[in-house]
């Protein structure tokens, strides 16, 4: 004797409708989001994957942000060097005019007079300010690192010799300043003293070689640095190119992780719509098959 | 020998029976849509037969019985995976709802108020004299603090409509060993009597497997066609006629509903049926997530606070609390977090007390670095709080696997039983034929008996 089927193929039929029609929701939602996982339960690891994904995202985001700002800084600063530079080269010519024994006091004096202009103009170089903070004060940021007494020509610091460092990514930290102090009186090559013992040599007519060729070591050790700067610009660039870098690596990881394949999305539709009409017609022929008692008259 | 009168009662006889056969068929085919039927069979059986000399004449036949045709094991394992079902079915419909709190997919949970968090302790470093970069500091400490309190208040809200479930399944349970208490006794004073105690058994099976998908449910024949019934670790549900009813009571420290039986705190005994995935959520799930989050927040405030305490304000005065320190042992943490400053200039960025160097970044850049210690429980805050939502997806998607593999055998075990229990229309339709045609046979052999008793008479005439 064979086994006796269920006769109420009902629950079946309606399970597997069922089931046709949760794949064929799940394979919209897929192509609706764009994505795969769409909760925590389709795929567990791949959104606690996820969520360091989105952090590491939300931090280069962050560090991109930084190095903007301080690209913008560097600049400023560098550029600012630059000019100390130029005043200083100038300094050096018009101070090697003034060495030539044939010039009068009078065309000294004038000299000096430049020489003085080119002094405050080194002051107000040294206090350059880049959003509302001096660039060359150390940590003291918000206040005017050199100030200039008019009657001794002696120039004051008033920043200190803080260094800050920023990370420009994960584990990878710059130093952002160099202290005023360093720059412009580093006993090295003393920018303010220099141009305050060229204005004296000139006024007085002596020691204006000696003066002059103080002046080239200032020039020097500015130079010197100016390099810090052009590094730290270098360094930012690259870092900036690891962190797009990184990003574009971090969005491909996504799409790896939670993305959808939306041909495979597609044809799983298709694929279910095509089973759930099916069963639905299935179910129509097998519901209104005729039974023995059709046939009884 | 035989005479016309016992053929004629043989026939008579024949056409009850036929008569009570096609009764029994028409029961099956009424229904044919009723929940729990088990099909009927008419149990036909030859009379004893009597004895002529060496002659042995049969007497007819007689309705024995009626018997329905149940496998009271295949309706066991219908009971056993119904408890499975109804477990997970709980589990699952309120683990969406907890991993809808979590739905890092989609962009919300605890990710995005973390990372913005140390993102604004970056920004800090970079211009820590600003003040619009220190209030955003404070801002995004806020919006942490919202985050952790609201997740943790949702999760709370979540486990009162959980525990309001289990008083509602408490009393679904209460008013199903009722019934099934009454029909219990139904069914042993049938069987007693000597009836079918078949549609009594067929109201009693699908009462427990109702009851199945609440609870665990074990039962013990206790002979005469009554049953006890229990949990699987033996709280009486049902004893005879009598129905064992459970009470709940809340529990004095947490106000969640506790499940008693006699006096005796059964909680920790439900061992399946929806019941069980309530309580599963209520005081595992949920309660294990609270305190995940209540360490994740203590100790992200905790390691904070510390590190700011190290550092210095834009006025060169020592660093406070960044958050209000949180409860000692960090129970609720997550849901009291709040932050302990509104004055950006309070905001200790600087590693060095002297007041001339707002653009110090020290303590800033150490608060930044807590981002990347192992400062919960071993791990990075962010990586503590990933494995959280692992946790949550995991638990669901394996309830929802063993869901999906559990309904398939469930449904292959009620194919089973439809097969022995179910009713064919063809089947009766073709059974109606013979008792048909027997029935008419039998009135055709009455009529002939009644035609040969004529012929007799008029002998006599």
């Amino acid at each position: 004797m064979s086994i006796r089927i269920n006769p109420n193929i009902l629950p079946d039929l309606l399970l597997s409708l069922a089931q046709s029609k949760q794949n064929a929701s799940t394979a919209t939602q897929q192509l609706a989001t764009g994505r795969s996982v769409n909760q925590l339960s389709d795929n567990p690891s791949a959104a606690a994957t996820l969520v360091g994904n989105h952090d590491q995202a939300g931090q280069d985001g962050q560090f991109l942000q930084n190095i903007n700002s301080l690209n913008t800084k560097f600049q400023v600063a560098d550029s600012t060097l630059s000019n100390v530079v130029q005043v200083l080269t100038r300094a050096i010519s018009i101070g090697t005019e003034g060495a030539n024994g044939t010039l009068s006091a009078a065309d000294r004096q004038a000299i000096a007079g430049e020489v003085q202009g080119l002094l405050s103009q080194l002051v107000g170089l040294a206090n350059t300010a880049y959003q509302g903070t001096f660039l060359f004060a150390g940590t003291a940021v918000t206040t005017q690192p050199f100030t200039l007494d008019t009657t001794t020509n002696a120039v004051t610091y008033n920043g200190n010799t803080g260094v800050t460092s920023v990370q420009l990514s994960n584990g990878n930290s710059i130093n952002t300043n160099v202290p005023g102090s360093q720059l412009f009186l580093n006993g090295a090559g003393n920018a303010f003293g220099a141009l305050q013992n060229l204005n004296s040599a000139l006024l007085s007519g002596n020691g204006i070689g000696a003066a002059v060729s103080q002046l080239g070591t200032a020039l020097s050790q500015i130079s010197t640095q100016r390099v810090f700067y052009g590094n730290a610009l270098n360094q930012v660039n690259l870092s900036e190119n690891f962190l797009n870098q990184d990003k574009v690596n971090l969005s491909t990881q996504e799409n790896a992780l939670v993305g959808v394949d939306p041909a495979k999305a597609a044809s799983d539709l298709v694929q279910a719509q095509t089973a759930n009409q099916a069963t639905l017609s299935a179910t129509g022929r097998i519901l209104s098959l005729p039974t023995l008692l059709d046939f009884l008259k | 020998m035989g005479s016309l009168s016992g053929s004629l009662n043989i026939a008579l006889q024949a056409l009850l029976v036929e008569q009570g056969a096609i009764e029994t068929t028409s029961n099956n085919i009424a229904n044919v849509n009723t929940p729990g039927y088990s099909r009927q069979r008419a149990d036909l059986v030859e009379t004893p037969p009597v004895q002529f000399g060496s002659v042995t004449l049969g007497t007819g036949v007689k309705l024995a019985d009626v018997t329905s045709l149940r496998d009271s094991i295949l309706d066991l394992r219908v009971n056993q995976e119904t408890q499975q079902q109804g477990q997970l079915g709980a589990f699952i419909s309120s683990g969406q709802q907890i991993q809808g709190l979590f739905n890092e997919t989609a962009g919300t949970g605890l990710q995005a108020p973390l990372t913005a968090f140390f993102n604004s302790l970056s920004q800090l470093s970079t211009n820590p004299s600003d003040l619009n970069v220190r209030q955003s500091v404070i801002t995004a400490a806020q919006n942490l603090t919202r985050a952790f309190n609201q997740t943790s208040n949702n999760l709370s809200t979540l486990q009162r409509n959980v525990d309001l479930s289990v008083t509602q399944s408490v009393n679904q349970i209460n008013a199903l060993t009722s019934q099934i208490a009454l029909v219990n006794a139904q069914v042993a004073s049938a069987t007693a009597v000597g009836q079918n105690p078949g549609p009594f058994i067929d109201q009693r099976q699908q009462l427990i497997t109702q009851l199945s998908n609440l609870v665990d449910v074990s039962q013990i024949d206790a002979g005469k066609g009554s049953l006890t019934l229990t949990t699987n670790s033996g709280v009486p549900l049902v004893v005879g006629g009598q129905g064992f009813q459970l009470t709940t009571q809340p529990d004095p420290v947490t106000g969640l509903q506790h499940i008693f039986s006699q006096g005796t705190d059964v909680t920790a005994k439900i061992a399946a049926g929806q019941l069980a995935g309530q309580l599963q959520i209520r005081d595992q799930e949920i309660s294990s997530l609270q305190s995940s989050l209540d360490a994740l927040a203590s100790n992200l405030a905790n390691s904070v606070n510390t590190q700011h305490q190290a550092g210095f304000d834009l006025n060169g005065a020592a660093g406070g609390n960044l958050f209000n320190p949180p409860p000692a042992g960090g129970v609720g943490a997550a849901s009291s977090l709040t932050i302990a400053i509104t004055d950006p200039t309070k905001i200790a960025a600087s590693g060095g007390p002297a007041p001339g160097s707002p653009g110090d970044n020290a303590n800033a850049n150490a608060l930044l670095a807590l981002q990347n210690q192992t400062i919960v429980a071993g791990k990075t805050p962010l990586n503590y709080y990933s494995g959280l939502v692992f946790k949550i997806g995991n638990d669901l998607s394996t309830a929802q696997t063993n869901q999906q593999s559990g309904s398939l055998v469930l449904q292959q075990i009620q194919n089973l039983q439809g097969g022995v229990s179910g009713v064919d229309i063809n089947e009766e339709a073709a059974n109606l034929i013979r008792y048909q045609n027997a029935y008419q046979a039998s009135a055709r052999i009455a009529s002939m008996i009644d035609t040969l008793l004529q012929t007799t008479i008029n002998m006599v005439q």
